[in-house]
């Protein structure tokens, strides 16, 4: 049915058949406060759950994907996925580990060249930082990068693949899952708004 | 009595008169034919060449009648015109066909052309273009084809008759302006434009007092942009702008969901919103399908365009120099998004042509079809109407008798006052 049509944007996180894609259950209520909180978007209160094979998943053109284990797209959600980017929709993947070449990491990039294309390094004067907020030295690091393992690991850029001058594919291995995963009344108890950033990337998709 | 003598040198002033008269006549009539009837020279399009060379080079007084059994050239017209205009009588016969054709190119960037085509024949006419055949009509009646790509001149042929003309060259397009809220049908509709070879530009507010644009986005006026799309009530600010724009001859399509912003420009008013229908999860949506706001109490100078159960779903009115379109649809990204396999494509035309529906016609749109487009009619043009059917006139018998008999008669003449002279001893 169409539905949502009061709301011009509800937040879609992406269930697939392998892994664990319900790991950051807590991101979707924090975007949603972030967008409501600092823009005018029309943004549905509560978001939504699509399975990637369903043809559901093209009411949502955004559509949030992330998880810890390996990650195997069936013929389904492949298929769904390449016609989904033919037609404009935006799939933003989230590594849900931090570390360089996990399995989350190998497996899903393995699976998205197949698909759309290798992802390239994004540049820092990319359009998606510069959407809404300035972020003039690229993506926003994360805590988790820097989580004080010893692992130093901090990603320098997020990757892509753009289709016409848009990206159809927004790849992050800086773990915004974890960043991001937490009630957003807690907000008040951080000095800066460590989502922002998800701000940038859902203004991106609706108006590029 | 007058003597023998006398009666022969009567006898021979009456030959010389009878010599003088029959050479006046013969120069009067040597004069007058030459007057009115040169020797005429039938010429196909095949010996055009031939006989103009003859016509140019000979003594002669000549006239040229040209017979047509396949379209003639336009340089074969010409040569006829000219020979018209150096005082060699020109005239034509046969039966060109009445066979017109018009390609107009239609005002969206990366759209084909129409093909209008009129005769009066009921058999079929091909179409064809330099890289081979296209299509055929029987275009008794007219016909109008939505051609496709078109490679160099494109001919309507009838047996060896023929209509030929030219794409227009696409006209460069100036921007559209997008207005609207960040959203999906915002981003769709600039998405589709793009996708169509239009050159998009946007404004969208995100947050109060806080836009993504593009820079250098105003003044709005028709020398930069070409059309204006007003989505939803963020064009509000830009009404006035947005009026002036229109009467100076831009186009706008506006949906209904912003008609409240720009009610002195609309077609009519926004009717109640009536939700999209219900798919099942293997449906897939058409523009039946979508959210509808209907245009409502169109104006006495608007005309509706499209009609859906809810009612009009497209009107269109003339606002000043300009056109304004009023779309009733909603939500049309998900057209795009759940349209299927064709969803996608037909979105995208669907707003390419709504757009181009509105944008003003340029000269390089309405660039003359040329005189080979309509070949009778500019035969007519060139050389008048043709000849009346029937043989040329040739030299008739009475008057090649009446030149024997006058020739004979000079002789006889001649001599006769000649001898009688010398055998009476006279010089």
């Amino acid at each position: 049915m169409v539905g949502h049509a009061v709301s011009d944007f509800v937040f879609a996180t992406a269930q697939y058949e392998s892994g664990d894609w319900d790991s950051a259950p807590l991101v979707p209520a924090n975007i949603i406060d972030t967008i409501a909180r600092y823009t005018s978007i029309d943004v549905a209160p509560s978001g939504i759950i699509v399975p990637l094979a369903s043809p559901s998943l093209f009411r949502y053109p955004l559509v949030y994907l992330t998880g810890h284990l390996p990650v195997r797209f069936g013929p389904g959600e492949s298929a769904n996925l390449k016609r989904y980017a033919e037609r404009g929709g935006m799939l933003f993947v989230d590594d849900h580990n931090h570390d360089v070449d996990g399995t989350f990491h190998r497996t899903c990039t393995e699976e998205l060249t197949r698909l759309y294309g290798a992802p390239k390094p994004l540049p820092k004067t990319h359009a998606l930082y510069s959407s809404f907020f300035k972020f003039d030295d690229g993506p926003p690091t994360t805590s988790h990068e820097l989580n004080g393992w010893g692992d130093n690991l901090v990603h320098k850029t997020l990757s892509g693949v753009e289709r016409d001058g848009r990206l159809v594919l927004l790849y992050s291995s800086k773990d915004y899952s974890s960043e991001w995963n937490y009630h957003p009344e807690n907000k008040r108890f951080l000095s800066v708004d460590n989502t922002k950033f998800a701000v940038n990337i859902v203004v991106y998709a609706l108006t590029r | 009595m007058p003597s023998r003598a006398d009666a022969r040198r009567s006898a021979e002033w009456v030959l010389r008169g009878a010599l003088i008269a029959a050479l006046a006549w013969a120069l009067w009539l040597s004069i007058r034919r030459a007057e009115s009837s040169p020797h005429p020279r039938r010429a196909t399009p095949a010996t055009l060449a031939e006989e103009l060379q003859y016509a140019l080079t000979t003594n002669d007084s000549v006239s040229i009648d040209f017979s047509i059994d396949a379209t003639p050239t336009r340089a074969d017209r010409d040569l006829l015109v000219a020979l018209r205009r150096a005082g060699i009588p020109v005239s034509w016969s046969g039966s060109q066909p009445p066979l017109a054709m018009q390609l107009v190119r239609e005002r969206e960037p990366a759209a084909g052309a129409i093909l209008r085509i009129a005769g009066d024949g009921a058999a079929a006419v091909a179409i064809v273009d330099s890289a081979g055949p296209l299509d055929s009509v029987v275009a008794q009646r007219g016909a109008t084809l939505a051609m496709g790509t078109l490679v160099g001149a494109v001919r309507a042929k009838s047996g060896d008759f023929y209509s030929r003309t030219r794409v227009p060259d696409a006209a460069t397009r100036r921007p559209v302006l997008v207005l609207g809220r960040a959203g999906w049908e915002t981003k769709f509709v600039m998405t589709a434009l793009t996708e169509s070879g239009w050159n998009v530009r946007s404004r969208i507010p995100t947050a109060p007092n806080v836009f993504v644009h593009d820079d250098g986005l105003l003044p709005l006026d028709t020398a930069r942009y070409d059309a204006v799309i007003a989505l939803d009530s963020t064009a509000a600010d830009m009404t006035e702008a947005i009026a002036r724009f229109v009467q100076q001859g831009g186009g706008l399509v506006l949906t209904t969901n912003s008609v409240d912003a720009l009610k002195s420009l609309a077609p009519g008013n926004a009717g109640d919103r009536r939700p999209g229908r219900i798919l099942l999860a293997e449906d897939t949506v058409t523009s039946r399908d979508l959210p509808i706001r209907p245009v409502a109490s169109l104006r006495t100078d608007a005309i509706a365009l499209e009609r859906q159960s809810a009612g009009v779903a497209l009107a269109a009115r003339r606002a000043g120099l300009g056109r304004v379109l009023a779309v009733g649809y909603d939500e049309s990204w998900r057209w795009r998004m759940l349209g299927g396999s064709s969803g996608l494509a037909a979105h995208r035309a669907w707003w390419s042509r709504a757009v181009g529906s509105v944008v003003a016609e340029r000269l390089e749109d309405a660039r003359p079809a040329g005189d080979e487009a309509a070949p009778r009619a500019a035969l007519f043009s060139a050389l008048g109407p043709p000849r009346a059917s029937g043989p040329i006139e040739a030299p008739s018998p009475v008057r090649i008798g009446l030149s024997i008999f006058l020739l004979l008669t000079i002789t006889i003449a001649l001599l006769a006052e000649t001898a009688s002279r010398r055998f009476r001893g006279a010089k």
